[in-house]
C-alpha cells in the first residue's frame, strides 16, 4: 500500500480508529468551545450566534474608486472591509516616485496621505463595520486614527485590524526596504500605540497568509507566524506594555489552501498553541489574551490561470473548511485571481460563496463539529507537535534579526517555492488544468474575457500629488518630520504620536518612511533616487 | 561549449517571485547559468546587467501588467548599450492576445501560465544559440 500523505508532509492512515486516541483527554486537548485551549473556538455559542466576518480583499485604483468598492461590497452584504494596497503603497513609495509609474492603483489601492484617508473611508459607519487593513500599520493607523477624529468617531470604539509582518516581508512578499530594527519598531509602536488610543482594534493581526502563499506547507506557515508574534511579544514586553494589555489584540490572518482536513487542524492546533503559549509562557492572566481570533485569506496560490470556472469551486472548499475550522473572519480570493485584481463579477462570487455556506450548508449550527473525529484529532495533535518543534528549531538557530540578515527566512521561502514549483511539475501536487484535467486554449472560454480587462496605472494621482504637495504648509511639514526624526532616533519613543501629527500636516507616506530610513543609517530613497524629505 | 548565460529579472515593483524561482531553478538544472536580478528592476538596470554579464537571453518574470508599460524603454536601453539580447517574457498575466501583441514589438518568445518549464528551457536554449 502506497504510503499518503497531507500538503505538509504530514503521513495518514487509510483509516483512523478509537485506538488512535487511546489515552487522548478530551477535558485537556479541547475543553469547551470559548474557554481554554480554546482548540474548540473562541466563542462559546456556534457560528451563527454571530457568525464570521464575511469580507473580500479589496482596493484598486484610487481612494475614490476604492471608496466605491466598498460600498457596492457593502451593497451587496459583506459585513467587513479589508482594504490592500497597490504595491508602491506597500512598498511604502508614493505615486510620483519614478518606480510607481505604471504600478499606480493597478494592484490595489493608492494611498499616500490623508485626503486619501478621508476619500477611501468617506461616507463610511466607521462604528458600525469592522475596518481591515493589509497596509504598512504604522500609517494605516494614523490614517484611520485622524479621519475618525475628524468626522466625531471615538477611535476607542474602531474595530477592524491591522496586518503586522516585520520580519519577513523583505524576503518575500511586500518589501518596505527598511532595515529588521526599524520594522520592528513600526510593529511595536503601532500595536502599543492602539492599545491606549484604539484598544478594541485588533492592531497585531499576524500576517501568515502573505508569507505561505509563495509554497510553505501548513507547518511552516505557523511555525514562522508563532515565532513572529513571539518575537513582537517579547519586544513589546521590553517595551514595557503589559501582557494582558496586547495580547488580547492579537489575530492571526492565515492561509487556506485545498487540503481540506489539514486547514481545520492547522487552526484549531494554533488557537490550542497560543492559549497554552499564552498562559505558561508569557504568565497572561485575561482569557482573552488566551483566544486569538482567526482570520483567513484563501489562498491565491492554490489557483489556477487554467479553467478559472474550477477557482469557484476551490474558494467554496476552502470556505467551507474555515467555516468548520471556526474562522472569525473570511476572505475568499476570486475566481480570476490569476489574472488581476478582483472584477466585481468575481468579489460577488467570492462573498456569495461564504453567504452560502453560511446559510444553506447548515455547517454553522453546531460549534466544531468535527470535533472527537479520531482523524481530525489525531491530525490537529500532529500539527500541533510539528508547529511547535519548529518554532523551536529557528529560536534555537538565533534571534530573528540575525536569520533575516544570514538570509536563513529567504532560503526557507526560495527552497519553498521551489518546491512547490517541483511538485506541480511532477504530480504530487495534483491540480486539475494543470497537470491533470487539462483543456486546450481553444477549449478553455468559461470566464476567460475577464483576463484580457486590464486596469491602467492611475497616471492621474502623479500630477494630483504635485499640486497637493505644492498647496501643503511647507514649513510645517519640514517641521513635522524633522520632529518624526528626532523621535525615531529615541529607541524608547513612541513613533505614532509623531506620525499621526505629520500625516495631519499632510506629510506623505513615502516621506515619512524616508525621514524613518534616514534615522535608522540607510538612505531615505531605496533606490537612490530622490531627494531626502529633509 | 560554454554554458547558456540567462538573465531573470522581475520589472517594476511586481513583488511576485514564484515564478522567477521556479523558471531559474529549471534552466540551472538544465544546465545553463542563470543571473537572477530578482525584484525591482528598472530597464536600466537590466540593460546594465546584461552588458555587465554578457548574456545570451533576457527572461522577464511578470505577474503585474508594469512590464508591458516597460518593454519599449527596455528595447531602447538595450539598444543603448549595444546588447541585441532576445527577451523572452513569462507569467500567468500573459494572455494569448498579449502574446501576441508584445510578439510585434519585439519580444523573442512569450508564455503563459500553461507553458511547460521544459518548453521555457527548450526556447532560450534554441534562442541562445541562434545568436
Amino acid at each position: 500500500m502506497t504510503q499518503r500523505f497531507t500538503q505538509s508532509r504530514i503521513p495518514t492512515k487509510p483509516v483512523y480508529g478509537p485506538d488512535d486516541l487511546a489515552g487522548w483527554d478530551a477535558a485537556e486537548q479541547l475543553g469547551e468551545p470559548g474557554a481554554f485551549p480554546f482548540t474548540r473556538g473562541v466563542r462559546a455559542h456556534p457560528q451563527d450566534g454571530g457568525g464570521w466576518i464575511q469580507r473580500e480583499l479589496s482596493g484598486e485604483g484610487d481612494a475614490v474608486r476604492s471608496n466605491a468598492q466598498f460600498k457596492y461590497l457593502l451593497s451587496k452584504g459583506q459585513t467587513g472591509l479589508d482594504i490592500i494596497g497597490d504595491t508602491p503603497t506597500m512598498g511604502l513609495l508614493d505615486p510620483d516616485h519614478p518606480f510607481a509609474e505604471h504600478a499606480v492603483g493597478t494592484q490595489g489601492v493608492s494611498i499616500c496621505c490623508l485626503d486619501d484617508y478621508r476619500e477611501l473611508y468617506r461616507d463610511l459607519p466607521l462604528d458600525r463595520i469592522t475596518l481591515s487593513h493589509s497596509l504598512s500599520p504604522a500609517f494605516a493607523v494614523a490614517g484611520l486614527y485622524c479621519v475618525a477624529r475628524e468626522r466625531g468617531f471615538d477611535p476607542r470604539g474602531l474595530r477592524g485590524s491591522v496586518v503586522q509582518a516585520p520580519f519577513y516581508c523583505e524576503d518575500t512578499g511586500y518589501s518596505v526596504h527598511m532595515p529588521f530594527l526599524l520594522r520592528q519598531r513600526m510593529a511595536v509602536d503601532s500595536i502599543a500605540f492602539c492599545c491606549e488610543a484604539m484598544p478594541k482594534f485588533h492592531a497585531f493581526l499576524e500576517d501568515t497568509y502573505y508569507i505561505s502563499d509563495g509554497g510553505l506547507d501548513s507547518v511552516e506557515e505557523m511555525a514562522l507566524g508563532f515565532v513572529e508574534i513571539r518575537g513582537i511579544a517579547r519586544a513589546l514586553l521590553a517595551r514595557g506594555v503589559a501582557i494582558d494589555s496586547f495580547a488580547p489584540r492579537i489575530a492571526i490572518l492565515l492561509n487556506c489552501r485545498m487540503d481540506f482536513f489539514e486547514e481545520i487542524a492547522k487552526i484549531r492546533a494554533t488557537r490550542r498553541l497560543f492559549a497554552r503559549m499564552m498562559r505558561d509562557e508569557f504568565g497572561a492572566r485575561d482569557p482573552r489574551s488566551l483566544a486569538v481570533n482567526i482570520a483567513a485569506h484563501t489562498s491565491g496560490l492554490s489557483l489556477t490561470a487554467q479553467q478559472p470556472a474550477n477557482n469557484i469551486i476551490r474558494g467554496a472548499t476552502q470556505a467551507l473548511a474555515l467555516a468548520l475550522a471556526g474562522a472569525q473572519a473570511i476572505e475568499v480570493s476570486t475566481f480570476d485571481e490569476a489574472f488581476r485584481i478582483p472584477s466585481s463579477e468575481a468579489h460577488l462570487v467570492g462573498l456569495r460563496t461564504q453567504q452560502l455556506v453560511q446559510l444553506e450548508s447548515g455547517v454553522t449550527r453546531v460549534a466544531d463539529p468535527l470535533a472527537g473525529s479520531y482523524f481530525v484529532e489525531s491530525l490537529t495533535d500532529e500539527m500541533e507537535r510539528r508547529i511547535w518543534e519548529m518554532v523551536q528549531h529557528i529560536e534555537q538557530l538565533g534571534e530573528p534579526v540575525r536569520l533575516c540578515e544570514t538570509g536563513w527566512f529567504r532560503e526557507l521561502f526560495r527552497n519553498a517555492m521551489e518546491r512547490h514549483a517541483q511538485e506541480l511539475a511532477d504530480g504530487t501536487l495534483q491540480k486539475i488544468g494543470v497537470n491533470a484535467h487539462k483543456l486546450s486554449e481553444e477549449e478553455d472560454v468559461l470566464l476567460r474575457d475577464v483576463a484580457e480587462e486590464k486596469i491602467e496605472p492611475c497616471r492621474e494621482r502623479i500630477d494630483w500629488l504635485r499640486s497637493f504637495r505644492a498647496s501643503r504648509d511647507a514649513a510645517r511639514v519640514k517641521t513635522s518630520l524633522h520632529a518624526l526624526h528626532t523621535t525615531a532616533k529615541d529607541p524608547d519613543a513612541n513613533l505614532m504620536p509623531a506620525i499621526v501629527a505629520a500625516t495631519e500636516q499632510g506629510a506623505t507616506m513615502g516621506e515619512m518612511a524616508g525621514v524613518l530610513r534616514l534615522a535608522y543609517g540607510v538612505p531615505a530613497d531605496p533606490f537612490g533616487m530622490l531627494e531626502d524629505p529633509i | 561549449m560554454r554554458p547558456i548565460r540567462v538573465l531573470i529579472a522581475i520589472l517594476g515593483l511586481d513583488q511576485h517571485e514564484v515564478g522567477a524561482i521556479a523558471v531559474a531553478r529549471a534552466l540551472r538544472d538544465a544546465g545553463m547559468e542563470v543571473i537572477y536580478l530578482g525584484r525591482f528592476n528598472l530597464p536600466a538596470h537590466i540593460a546594465q546587467a546584461a552588458l555587465e554579464e554578457g548574456v545570451d537571453v533576457i527572461g522577464l518574470s511578470c505577474h503585474s501588467w508594469e512590464y508591458l508599460h516597460m518593454l519599449d524603454p527596455l528595447f531602447e536601453a538595450l539598444r543603448a548599450v549595444r546588447q541585441d539580447v532576445p527577451v523572452v517574457v513569462g507569467g500567468s498575466v500573459v494572455t494569448p492576445n498579449d502574446a501576441r501583441a508584445i510578439a510585434e514589438r519585439g519580444v523573442a518568445a512569450a508564455f503563459g501560465p500553461t507553458a511547460e518549464s521544459s518548453e521555457i528551457v527548450e526556447t532560450i536554449r534554441r534562442l541562445a544559440r541562434e545568436r
